[in-house]
This record gives C-alpha cells, structure tokens and sequence, in this order.
C-alpha cells in the first residue's frame, strides 16, 4: 500500500516527540532511509508542510500572516493577536508581517483557510461591483 | 427633464456615504487544478455539501457547487466559465446551499437552471429563493392520489390513467414521440387549474425553441415555465436541472396548487452525472455510472407528491422521460427508473411505424395508482380496456395464420380494429375528457361496429363535431363526472342522431 504524505508526516511527528536533539537527528537519518528506500524522497514538500501543520495544531499555534498598507504598531499588533487567539483558541500565535502598498489602507489577515479582508482595495472593489449592478 | 445633474451627483453622495463595507472572516481556498467544469480547491475547512463557491479570477467571479467533501480538499463542479478560471485562484465560501429563484413570475419564462431568462425578456423579479435539494415530504403530510390529471390522449387518459401527486416513466426509443406526449399533456392542462415546468435536460435548443412558439401559440405558455438546459450547456448545469425545475415547482405545491413537471430526460441526466462523477474521480459501477445514481433520481422524483388538506392539499406531477436504446428496457438507467416511479408508458417502434400514434404499447404500459384517479364515467367505459387491447394484438398476430375464426373471435378481431383507430391521435390535438367517454361510449356499446374500419377517423372527428355543436351531453359529463341515465340517455341519442346524418355505414 502507498503511504501517504500525511501518514509519513504523523509517523515522524509521533516517534520524535519528547526526543533529545542527538536522537532526532539519529531518527530523521533512518526516517530519510525509509523513504529513500520507498523511492519516496519527492514527497518532501508534502511532508514537511503536513508535518509543520500537525506539530503547529498538536502544540496549540497558528500561523498566521498579516498584509498591511503600512507598518503595524504595538498595540495593533497586540488587537491582532488577541483576536485570533480568542478565534483559534491557540497558545501561541506566529504573526508574519507583510508590507503591501497595493492595499491602499487597512489590513488583510490570514489563517488557516480563513481571511479577514479589512482592506480599502477589497471595499474599494465592492463598491464598485454595486454601482456597476 | 426630470434627472439634473446636481440631483445625480446628490443621489450618488447619498448611496455612497450609506455603503459600508462588511468586513467579516470568510472561508477561502485555492484552486489546485481545474478541468472539464470541475475544480479541486484546498482549503474551505468549513464547506458544506452542495455549498456555493465563489471563483474570484482576474476578470469575473464564476459560481461553483461544492460536491466533494475530502479531506485536505474539496471537489466543485463549476457553473460559469470554468476556462477563466486559473489555478491558485482564490475561492470563497458563501454558506449559502445552492439555490434558484421561484415565484409566479417565472411562469411564462425560459430560464437556465439557475433561473436566469434565457428568452429576452428582461429580468426576473423572484419572490424567494427555494434550495434545489430538499427531502421529499414524509409519510404524515401525504395523501393517496385521487384526482386524475387529464392528459387529453385517448389511450393513456383510458388506459393508463395519471393523477396528481402520480409519477409516470415516459420510456421509449429516440423519435417515438416522448417529448410530444408530454407537450400535448401541457397543452390540454388549460383551465385545469395546473402550472406546468417543462425541464429540457440535454435537448436541443433548436427543438427546445420550437416547442417554446408551440406551447405559445396553443396559449399553454400563459402557465408554464421551461427550465432550459441545453446540449451545450456543460455537465454541471445539466445535472442541476430537474432539481432546480422541482425547486420551482415546490413553490406553487407549498401554495397548495397543483403542478405538472416534465423531466426531459432523466437518460441524459444520468450521463452528465457519470461524467461529473468520474472527472471527481468516484468509483464507477455498472454502465461506468457511479454507486449513487440510483439515489440521484429515486430523492429527484420522491419529490413528487400529493399532499394532505391539512398541508395544502397541493401536489407535484413528475413525467419523467427515459430514453431507450433499441428497445432495451432492462439497461441499468431504465429499470431504476421504472422502479421508482408508479408505472410507465412505453413507446414502441412497432406501432409507431404502423401508423399507430401514440404509439402506446397497452401490454408494458401500467399504471399503479392513476386507476384511482379516474373519473367515474371514464372508469365505466374504459374499464376493461387497456385489457381487451393487448388481448386484440395477440389475437391478430395469431389470426394472421388461420382464416377460419368463430363468430366470437371475429367480433373481438373487429372491434380490436376500431379501438385502436381510436388511439390513434394526431400531435398537437389533446382531446376533452367528455369527448373521449363519448367516443369511448360509442365503440364499447357497440354504435361504431357498422362503421368502415377506414372511416373511423372520419366518424370520429364528425361526432366531435356535431358533439360540440349539441354540447349540452359534453357540459354534463363534464359537471358530473359519470354516467347516470339521465346522461346515458342523451349521449346515445346524440350518437344515433349523428349516425342518421352519415353515409358510409355498413349495411
């Protein structure tokens, strides 16, 4: 049976939980043996997104990127971040800052497969699509 | 002049300081691969089944349906233009199951499946919005049929009766007059208080139109509304269809009324359901259809119903048509759907090229509960019918051989004859319930056995006329629905009155 990147992404998560850093690197040079073996090694990609995605829900953190029109301050940081850990119920939440001058004004944040489009390129467009109906 | 700039230039501050952008969370995804109307899109953690997707691309947003729910994504047939659609582009749920427009105004309309006009005629203003799909009514707000829908041909409104809340197979090979029996049924709905939707499912658009100026011209459009998906709508929109029609026709049954819905076919339905299926890679079955094609026609006509008083007491009719392929019943599509629905009226070659049209088979043709629906005068002169028709066919295949028959035979040979003279019905001519008893009554009380075979049709189309001309008979029957003596009295002396003025008798 082929073995999906998922599960390949489960397996390492489970046997390198709680390891010290010697015995992880002892078992990603078999885990990559494996999949050499498999004739699996393309899958990386796959794996370590599936892998990143399973170790951030199993340690409670979410990532989640931030497009703004100019740079945030620290109290607006701090809205954004208390706003998605009241949504995601997360401990911890990994804020990657984007500048886009694009967006006029306002913000456009994601996580997950969630958006929250805040920005005055996105109100901009709807107010146009209403005039133009 | 009315409009002054200053007032334009008011209007437009006004509409734009009230407009507020919404700023709320959604769902999004990204197209992973698109083909042949059908869309992989990761992400949309959330969707729902048959949830509608927002597409944005560079120039338009095209509208998709969520069908397959997975696990790390979600399998959309598209409803637009699935060609301006890129991967990586960014789609949006809406939470909104798929739903079309309905309401009285769609009535006289040519619309797609998603009750947008197809015929020119500007917008339509809808009253609501109605889900496609809806589980059919249950057991409780159900009630048995019992009041017939006059299709206005002879041999079905005898033989194989219909009624409200009933769903009849139209079956039968290409060419063989499917589709015409459902139109003359349209036609003949006039003043019988029934809105009728026609769902063109894979027809040609051509026919589509020249049915369209038909029912116009008969007047029968001022009470029917064609759902209209044509052979080159693509696959997606074809299979949305008849549960868009029945959406439409859910309305006017939740208003109590009765509706008649034609599905025009459920063969070609099926076909954009296999290619739908496959191209989202679901497992194929028999005839390469998938697992559920079985469900997705038996929860289409379980919608069909008759509802009690106390639900409104409205019903929905469904006809749906199958085509066959050289006569083969026992294809998978075919028996599904005979098993479903309550009878079938089977079109055969065989009659049809003799001349025999509709070409009716009395023998396959059943109907399981429309006997019920009959109205009484009917009942008492076509009750043996369906009967002594199939029995007259086996008799004359087998009197071919042999010249000497008893007296008995031969009388049966004769009457078998000029009852299916009768049958035969020209397109476009629906028939009055009245004139068919009359007709009826004349033949089985033995009034036309001196008429030449040949002259049936003559014989016929006169009593209509001098019928109508004395149509204090008709207006009878008609108002009380069966045959007391007072009635029988005066229908044969409208009979022997019509034969007196007739030259062709056998003496």
């Amino acid at each position: 049976m082929k073995i999906s990147a998922q599960q390949y992404a489960q397996s390492l998560f489970d046997s390198v939980a709680g390891k010290s850093e010697k015995e992880v690197k002892a078992i990603l040079k078999s885990f990559v043996a494996i999949l050499g073996k498999n004739r699996e090694l393309n899958k990386e990609v796959a794996i370590v997104t599936a892998f990143l995605e399973i170790w951030n829900q199993e340690h409670g953190e979410v990532v989640a990127t931030l497009e703004s029109a100019r740079e945030l301050g620290p109290t607006a940081r701090e809205t954004v971040v208390d706003y998605l850990k009241t949504k995601t119920d997360a401990a911890k939440i990994i804020l990657e800052e984007n500048i886009d001058k694009d967006l006029i004004g306002g913000f456009v944040l994601r996580y997950g497969s969630k958006v929250l489009d805040g920005s005055l390129k996105n109100s901009l467009n709807s107010l146009k699509n209403k005039i133009s109906n | 002049m009315s409009t002054t700039k200053d007032f334009i230039v008011a209007q437009l501050k006004e509409e734009i300081s009230g407009f507020k952008a919404e700023i709320s969370e959604k769902s999004v995804g990204k197209v992973l691969k698109v083909s042949d109307g059908i869309a992989l899109v990761s992400g949309l953690a959330e969707a729902m089944m048959s949830e509608i997707l927002i597409f944005k691309t560079e120039t338009v947003e095209v509208t998709g349906v969520a069908l397959n729910l997975e696990e790390n994504q979600v399998g959309a047939i598209i409803l637009g233009d699935y060609t301006a659609i890129k991967e990586g582009d960014e789609v949006i749920a809406t939470k909104r199951i798929l739903e079309v427009p309905v309401g009285e105004n769609m009535i006289g309309r040519v619309v797609n499946p998603l009750g947008e006009p197809m015929d020119g005629k500007g917008k339509i203003e809808a009253a609501k919005f109605y889900p496609i799909e809806k589980i059919a009514p249950g057991v409780i707000t159900r009630t048995g049929v019992k009041e017939p829908v006059q299709t206005g041909i002879k041999a079905i409104d005898a033989m194989i009766p219909i009624g409200r809340g009933q769903r009849e197979l139209i079956i039968g090979d290409r060419q063989l007059g499917k589709t015409a029996l459902a139109i003359d049924t349209i036609i003949n709905q006039k003043g019988q208080n029934m809105k009728c939707i026609y769902v063109a499912i894979g027809q040609k658009e051509s026919k589509v139109a020249n049915l369209v100026t038909k029912l116009t011209e008969a007047g029968a459009m001022n009470y029917t509304t064609v759902v209209l998906a044509g052979a080159s709508t693509s696959a997606s929109l074809l299979y949305i269809a008849p549960y868009a029609g029945c959406a439409m026709a859910e309305y006017f049954l939740d208003k109590g009324e009765d509706v008649l819905i034609i599905y025009d076919d459920l063969s070609k339905h099926a076909v954009s359901y296999r290619e739908i299926s496959l191209l989202l890679r679901r497992p194929p079955g028999r005839e390469a259809y998938p697992g559920d094609v079985f469900y997705l026609h038996s929860r289409l006509l379980e919608r069909a119903c008759k509802l009690n008083k106390d639900f409104g007491g409205g019903s929905i009719t469904a006809l749906p048509i199958i085509e066959t392929q050289a006569g083969d019943l026992s294809a998978y599509i075919p028996t599904n759907v005979i098993s479903i629905t309550d009878g079938q009226i089977f079109l055969e070659p065989d009659l049809f090229y003799k001349g025999n049209r509709p070409a009716v088979n009395a023998g396959l043709s059943v109907s399981r509960v429309g006997s019920s629906a009959q109205i009484k005068a009917m009942k008492k002169v076509a009750g043996k019918m369906r009967l002594e028709a199939a029995q007259y066919r086996e008799l004359a295949a087998f009197a071919q051989f042999g010249s000497d028959l008893d007296a008995d035979t031969r009388k049966k040979l004769e009457r078998g004859k000029r009852l299916y003279e009768i049958f035969k019905q020209d397109q476009y001519q629906p028939l009055s319930v009245a004139k068919q008893v009359a007709v009826y009554y004349a033949l089985i009380n033995g009034f036309m056995d001196n008429v030449p075979v040949e002259k049936i049709k003559e014989f016929e189309a006169g009593l209509y006329k001098y019928a109508d001309l004395n149509d204090a008979v008709l207006k009878a029957i008609e108002t009380k629905k069966e045959i007391d003596a007072e009635v029988e009295t005066s229908l044969k002396k409208l009979i022997e009155d019509y034969k007196a003025t007739v030259d062709y008798l056998i003496k």
